[in-house]
């Protein structure tokens, strides 16, 4: 039997079995409750293996777009359009792997917003909309199991 | 932010702290109310209400002088590991009572405010037991509830006239300076409240969350201005209202009440996020009558841009919430289950924002 059954067994006997039987409303509520977690964490294991290649994938993609918008220089002035607190964050997102992608991720969403002066309104967007698909698909991915 | 609306009896494993309590409010309640002799507690129970403090409902009868008396009270306690402990005490909220008293917003008589935590392991207000009952929005009972009584028409306009009592509060003449002004005709007010509940998800010990760093990016670059204060209960809504008798007997969890922008309420008044399954706006109220009745109460507009504004904030609020309920129980602060399975709940409201934000 595989963990994430286990886990769901566990959580079916909490919900038919021991919580009905419990007299006293705070721990009748106690047991449901941790039937429910058990019921995540079971749908959380029985993800794992293909989220964590999902989003490998997402990373490696993320960090090769970011990448190149950083070399790119800027048409009008032939400058790197990247200030140095975003280069900073994608290196970091870049050296965390994909394990570290979401306090990786974070820090970039910060210094995007941060720079976004010196960036321009249009550059912003650009970048933001690009670490937002990524961001959407961890959001789905996790909404597999959380909701 | 949902709440727990069942009756919560002690567990076997605090039947003896409650008893030890019992004893305890009752000594207190003794030294308090002058020259009384034979006090005793009745129907003595604890209710779940809310996440932040535990609550006990008791009638008190004692002899004053040879005659009998009776009050019926309301205690609420800081155990120690409330969620919210640094944003809200019970000491601001003991003032806020005061401050209220004798006005049209409805709200129960604070009596005693006892900060030592050697009298009960923790700090803790006394107020009045005020009539009514308080049915749980989420549940199908408090659904039935809210839904006859929106047939019936009367308790729609109560909850829109108690928001708007409280909107129209003279909050200088009544002392509650003391909450903090903002400036108006600046967007203080908005990036201040950003930066209390950013402060609540940083000190969750919850991993961070980029989605929720997009969120606040966008917040603190699009804080609205404010023009006119009010008084915000900052959750308004029904599960936070006593009921009786189709009236507003009591505005409780006075937790995260604020000087600031009207739209705030207003905001969560109309949030989706308070009327799950129903049209009516906290189960309750049509939107039409609403802003109709709110507008013409208070005289102010419901800004809509604003109140995306403010919702887009609790958005924000809901996640560093969850957030600290869940840290609190991984760091084994709490042996609440319900503050474990808040884990799961962070990805679903952030979710919402996503899409708010437009992905």
């Amino acid at each position: 039997m595989s963990p994430d059954e286990l886990l769901g067994r566990l959580a079916r006997t909490l919900r038919s079995e021991v919580g009905p039987a419990v007299a006293n409303d705070y721990a009748r509520t106690q047991a449901f409750l941790a039937a429910v977690v058990l019921e995540k964490l079971a749908g959380q294991l029985a993800c794992e293996a293909a989220h964590l290649e999902a989003r490998a994938a997402d990373w490696t993609s993320l960090v090769r777009d970011l990448g190149a918008s950083l070399a790119a220089p800027d048409a009008a002035t032939g400058e790197p359009p990247v200030p140095g607190a975003l280069a900073d964050s994608v290196a970091a997102l870049e050296q965390g792997g994909p394990e570290g992608m979401q306090a990786g991720l974070g820090r970039v969403v910060e210094a995007l917003y941060r720079t976004r002066g010196s960036l321009g309104d249009r550059e912003f967007e650009k970048l933001l909309a690009r670490v937002r698909q990524t961001l959407r698909a961890d959001l789905d991915r996790r909404l597999e199991y959380a909701r | 932010m949902g709440k727990p609306g069942s009756t919560a009896s002690a567990s076997g494993s605090e039947a003896g702290r409650t008893s030890d309590h019992v004893t305890a409010i009752r000594e207190y309640l003794a030294r308090r109310i002058e020259a009384a002799t034979a006090l005793e507690l009745e129907n003595v129970e604890r209710i779940a209400v809310g996440w932040s403090h535990e609550t006990w409902l008791f009638d008190a009868r004692w002899s004053q002088a040879g005659t009998p008396r009776h009050l019926g009270l309301c205690l609420r306690r800081d155990p120690g590991n409330a969620l919210l402990r640094d944003l809200s005490d019970l000491g601001t909220q003991f003032r806020v009572l005061e401050c209220l008293e004798g006005t049209d917003v409805p709200a129960p008589k604070p009596y005693w405010y006892e900060p030592d935590p050697g009298v009960l392991g923790g700090p803790f207000v006394v107020m009045e037991k005020v009539p009514g009952h308080c049915p749980n929005p989420w549940g199908r009972a408090g659904r039935r509830f809210y839904a006859e009584a929106a047939r019936r028409g009367t308790l729609p306009r109560r909850f829109t006239d108690a928001l708007a009592a409280l909107h129209n509060l003279d909050w200088r003449s009544r002392g509650l300076e003391f909450l903090g002004v903002p400036e108006a005709g600046t967007s203080e007010f908005a990036r201040r409240e950003v930066a209390k509940w950013r402060g609540l998800a940083e000190r969750s010990g919850h991993p961070w969350e980029p989605v929720l760093a997009d969120l606040l990016g966008w917040l603190e670059a699009n804080a609205p201005v404010t023009e006119r204060l009010v008084l915000a209960h900052g959750a308004y809504r029904t599960g936070n209202l006593l009921i009786h008798e189709d009236r507003i007997s009591a505005m409780l969890d006075w937790e995260l009440e604020v000087i600031g922008d009207p739209m705030y309420d207003v905001a969560y008044v109309l949030s989706d996020l308070n009327r799950e399954g129903s049209e009516l706006l906290s189960n309750l109220v049509p939107r039409n009558e609403f802003v109709r009745r709110y507008e013409s109460e208070t005289g102010i507009h419901i800004d809509e841009e604003a109140c995306r504004y403010y919702q887009l904030l609790y958005a924000m609020r809901s996640c560093a919430f969850w957030m600290s309920a869940s840290g609190l129980y991984a760091e084994g602060r709490s042996e609440d289950v319900r503050l474990a399975r808040t884990a799961w709940s962070v990805p679903v409201v952030l979710e919402r924002a996503a899409r708010e934000l437009g992905y």
